[in-house]
């Protein structure tokens, strides 16, 4: 198991600055997670540890090695890319075992790994079929499992459930965390989902325009967001945020409540308003509140509560679940 | 609507019927004249066959020499097609690739080689000069030269259908830059080679103006330079040029009828991202 540690790492494509320095440590056997909204540079960053992108300055430590200017291939690595990226002409045992065949181990040898590998993922009945004869959820499999059997000391995952429909990303997630378990390998997982960050997480990096905003546990960033950045983007239905009067009168810059820490009343309570849209989910329902002078609030409520459009309700923040900022 | 495609359709298969098999059926039956019944030069069936005379005596011309050509042909023709898919695949990689300031000089050549009409008589002051006139390995480079420019935009179209993932999947994966050319990215340039292959090949073995002027002489004679062995100033021997017409159009028309498909999927399969 090995530690990451970026020191001050910066990059810039022309004039344009796309990581503004970056220091942070992934502790040995870590799941972390960057996460962020796209272009703020956490494909980048993922690019500079894997070493297919230059930093333009800075260090990168890979166990206790300075790699940064090491190859890719040196670096103890394996990345899992967004569009899997396997190889269309080479069956899936071929794929798995490319690395090993560069490097001209024995066949023997490539054949016994690739078993092996293919046992962990369940692959062993698909090993001689080529990728297009896969389905997509398949297709992850083969490229975590030519991640696998190179050994790495770090994983790198770039959004690799992104094209995966709804039900088979929650499947892989368990998968993926399952293995995680497993294999106790660092791995650093991009994503622009909060809902992948929050539920496969050890430790969460949220960046933004290149900086990072804060990193943590996800809960710390759930309950206890630095900034009204990342108490906006992690949670869903977001946060929400008000500046100007309402927040001045709370005492701070911005001032910031969760959808699920207010409380609805027919009767009485802070701010009035009138219901203009409701999203029923089932087991919640979305209200969002029109209130006079303020931004529309959005309630998380009890999925079978009667509300209609026009109503009138009182909302109430929870004691104690209030953000301040600044 | 139906019947209009349909009327369409009959025209259109007449017309090619009347431009493309008349003139091959026009050479069949004089290759299977007589002389003095080939030089009437008319569309009528030969009032003696004598198809298989005329086919021995057409090989057997001037030593053999008909069998010479065809082995010279098929060398210059496969040495210049692989020497073309290779730098053609490398140069189209790197121009789609990597790019540099260079890669506007490149192009520039590129589009330069199919612009620029060829100049014959300083050509040949360069390969005398080098030790090359007259020789295969000469023609085989020229060959190159001529084919490489439409090549290379070939090549460079279709690799830009292969997702970058690939190649820095397989750098991460520890390939050196010729293996990820080799292992990764020549295999999947197959329709388009294969398009490159047939193209080219039909070219090069038909060609007749370079062997001419490049290749004179009798000693590294092509095919389509032993028609002159029926054709002189006073006289010509239409059965036996029909003959030899016949026998050095049918190689390059089986590989073209096998081939087809896949010249139309690879001159396509650049042009839409699928």
């Amino acid at each position: 198991m090995t530690s990451v540690v970026l020191e001050d790492v910066r990059k810039s494509f022309g004039s344009l600055d796309v990581i503004k320095g970056v220091d942070l440590t992934i502790d040995a056997g870590e799941f972390c997670v960057f996460v962020g909204p796209s272009g703020c540079g956490k494909s980048t960053l993922l690019r500079i540890i894997s070493g297919l992108e230059q930093s333009t300055s800075g260090r990168l430590l890979i166990g206790d090695r300075d790699v940064t200017h090491a190859e890719p291939s040196q670096r103890g690595i394996a990345m899992v890319f967004q569009s899997y990226a396997l190889y269309p002409h080479l069956t899936v045992a071929e794929n798995i075992g490319f690395g090993l065949s560069l490097a001209r181990r024995p066949k023997a040898e490539i054949a016994e790994k690739v078993k092996q590998t293919a046992d962990i993922l369940q692959l062993s009945h698909l090993l001689d079929r080529k990728p297009k004869a896969l389905s997509g959820g398949q297709r992850q499999r083969v490229a975590i499992g030519r991640a696998i059997i190179r050994n790495p000391q770090v994983f790198l995952f770039d959004e690799p459930l992104s094209n995966l429909d709804a039900s088979l990303r929650s499947q892989m997630r368990l998968e993926l965390t399952e293995l995680h378990a497993k294999l106790g390998a660092t791995m650093i997982y991009v994503t622009h989902d909060q809902v992948e960050a929050m539920t496969m997480a050890d430790k969460i990096v949220v960046l933004n325009g290149g900086k990072i905003e804060q990193v943590g546990s996800p809960m710390t960033l759930y309950n206890k967001p630095a900034t009204p950045f990342v108490a906006g983007f992690i949670g869903s239905p977001k946060m929400n945020l008000f500046d100007g009067e309402l927040a001045a009168k709370e005492g701070c810059r911005t001032y910031g409540i969760r959808p699920e820490h207010i409380l609805l009343s027919e009767t009485e309570g802070k701010w009035r308003g009138s219901v203009r849209h409701i999203e029923r989910l089932g087991a919640d329902t979305i209200v969002f509140l029109e209130v006079p002078q303020l931004p529309a609030i959005i309630v998380r409520t009890d999925g079978d509560r009667p509300i209609s459009p026009g109503q009138t309700l009182f909302a109430t923040p929870l004691q104690g679940k209030e953000q301040r900022f600044g | 609507m139906r019947r209009r495609q349909l009327y369409a359709g009959i025209s259109a298969l007449l017309a090619s019927g009347v431009i493309f098999v008349f003139p091959f059926v026009f050479i069949l039956i004089t290759a299977a004249k007589t002389r003095q019944d080939a030089a009437a030069l008319t569309f009528s069936l030969p009032h003696e066959w004598q198809l298989w005379q005329n086919f021995i005596e057409v090989v057997q011309t001037r030593n053999y020499m008909l069998l010479l050509a065809y082995f010279n042909s098929t060398l210059i023709t496969v040495v210049a097609v692989t020497l073309l898919v290779l730098f053609g695949a490398m140069v189209g990689y790197l121009l789609q690739r990597r790019p540099s300031h260079w890669n506007t000089v490149i192009y520039g050549a590129v589009l330069a080689g199919l612009m620029i009409p060829p100049a014959v008589v300083p050509t040949i002051w360069v390969l005398q000069s080098l030790g090359l006139f007259k020789t295969i390995s000469g023609m085989i480079l020229i060959q190159v030269a001529y084919g490489l420019s439409f090549t290379v935009l070939l090549f460079r179209s279709f690799i830009a259908t292969i997702p970058r993932d690939l190649d820095e999947a397989a750098i991460i994966d520890g390939a050196k830059p010729l293996q990820i050319f080799f292992r990764v990215v020549l295999p999947l340039l197959k329709p388009v080679t294969v398009t490159v292959i047939v193209t080219q090949s039909i070219a090069i073995f038909n060609d007749f103006t370079n062997p001419l002027y490049y290749l004179p002489g009798r000693d590294n004679v092509t095919v389509q330079l032993t028609l002159y062995n029926f054709q002189g100033q006073f006289q010509t021997q239409f059965n036996l040029l029909f003959m030899n017409i016949l026998l050095v159009t049918i190689p390059p028309l089986i590989v073209f009828v096998f081939f087809n498909r896949q010249i139309v999927a690879g001159m396509t399969a650049g042009a839409v991202k699928g």
